[in-house]
């Protein structure tokens, strides 16, 4: 379901791997699940601060976007892209953070915490960063509401 | 089709200023920016592969238009 969302969201940007962004913004999905609620933000203003980091990158090597509409909506995806390092490494960390568990199960919160490990210039990291979040704080209601 | 298509419309800045500000210490910004431009690219060609079929070009005068393969093209955006 995770991978999924992340899929569309790649397909949405443009990307051709899926990336730990991906799968950041795949956790906002659903704005009731335990992961949106941790992180406090909602899916477009998490895309927005994504796109605000893309101007500022292009504004920096001298390319100016005026306009920027609506994505095209584009066909809908036949596999996963092929994962980004970074991305692979959120996997694995996420079935990490499921082991101790009862039942092993890896739920989206398991996803949060191992994206919430990594460090910048990571893209999720650096999406996280932008939006002013602390992930300590995050991890510690993504702990509470997990009790 | 009733969405309005993506516009974007890029500002290219001088050449000589282009340079002075790559040279920007902070290598994530250049290659954010890079990511940024392959971004826009796929929209821009999303948007305009849906344009060209709507007027009845064939795959094979996209795909030369694109500089790819008529199978490529057909593969990534054929129904």
């Amino acid at each position: 379901m995770v991978l999924r969302s992340s899929a569309e969201e790649a397909r949405r940007r443009g990307d051709r791997r899926l990336g730990t962004d991906h799968l950041l913004l795949a956790l906002l999905y659903d704005s009731d699940s335990v992961t949106a609620r941790a992180l406090g933000v909602s899916l477009e203003s998490a895309r927005a601060a994504s796109d605000a980091l893309d101007r500022a990158a292009l504004s920096a090597v001298g390319v100016k976007i005026v306009s920027l509409g609506m994505p095209e909506p584009t066909p809908a995806a036949r596999r996963l892209p092929p994962l980004t390092s970074g991305a692979r490494a959120v996997l694995k960390r996420a079935i990490e953070e499921a082991r101790p568990d009862k039942t092993g199960r890896i739920e989206v919160r398991h996803f949060l915490l191992a994206l919430l490990s990594r460090e910048r210039p990571d893209a999720a990291a650096e999406l996280v960063h932008a939006m002013g979040i602390d992930p300590g704080d995050v991890r510690s209601r993504l702990i509470k509401s997990a009790e | 089709m009733t969405r309005s298509p993506r516009q974007s419309r890029l500002t290219v800045m001088e050449q000589s200023e282009l340079n002075t500000n790559i040279e920007s210490d902070d290598p994530a910004v250049g290659l954010r920016a890079v990511g940024a431009l392959r971004r826009l690219a796929e929209q821009v060609e999303a948007a305009s592969v849906r344009r060209a079929r709507e007027r009845a070009w064939s795959w094979e005068q996209i795909g030369d238009a694109l500089g790819v393969s008529r199978q490529s093209v057909h593969a990534k955006y054929g129904k």
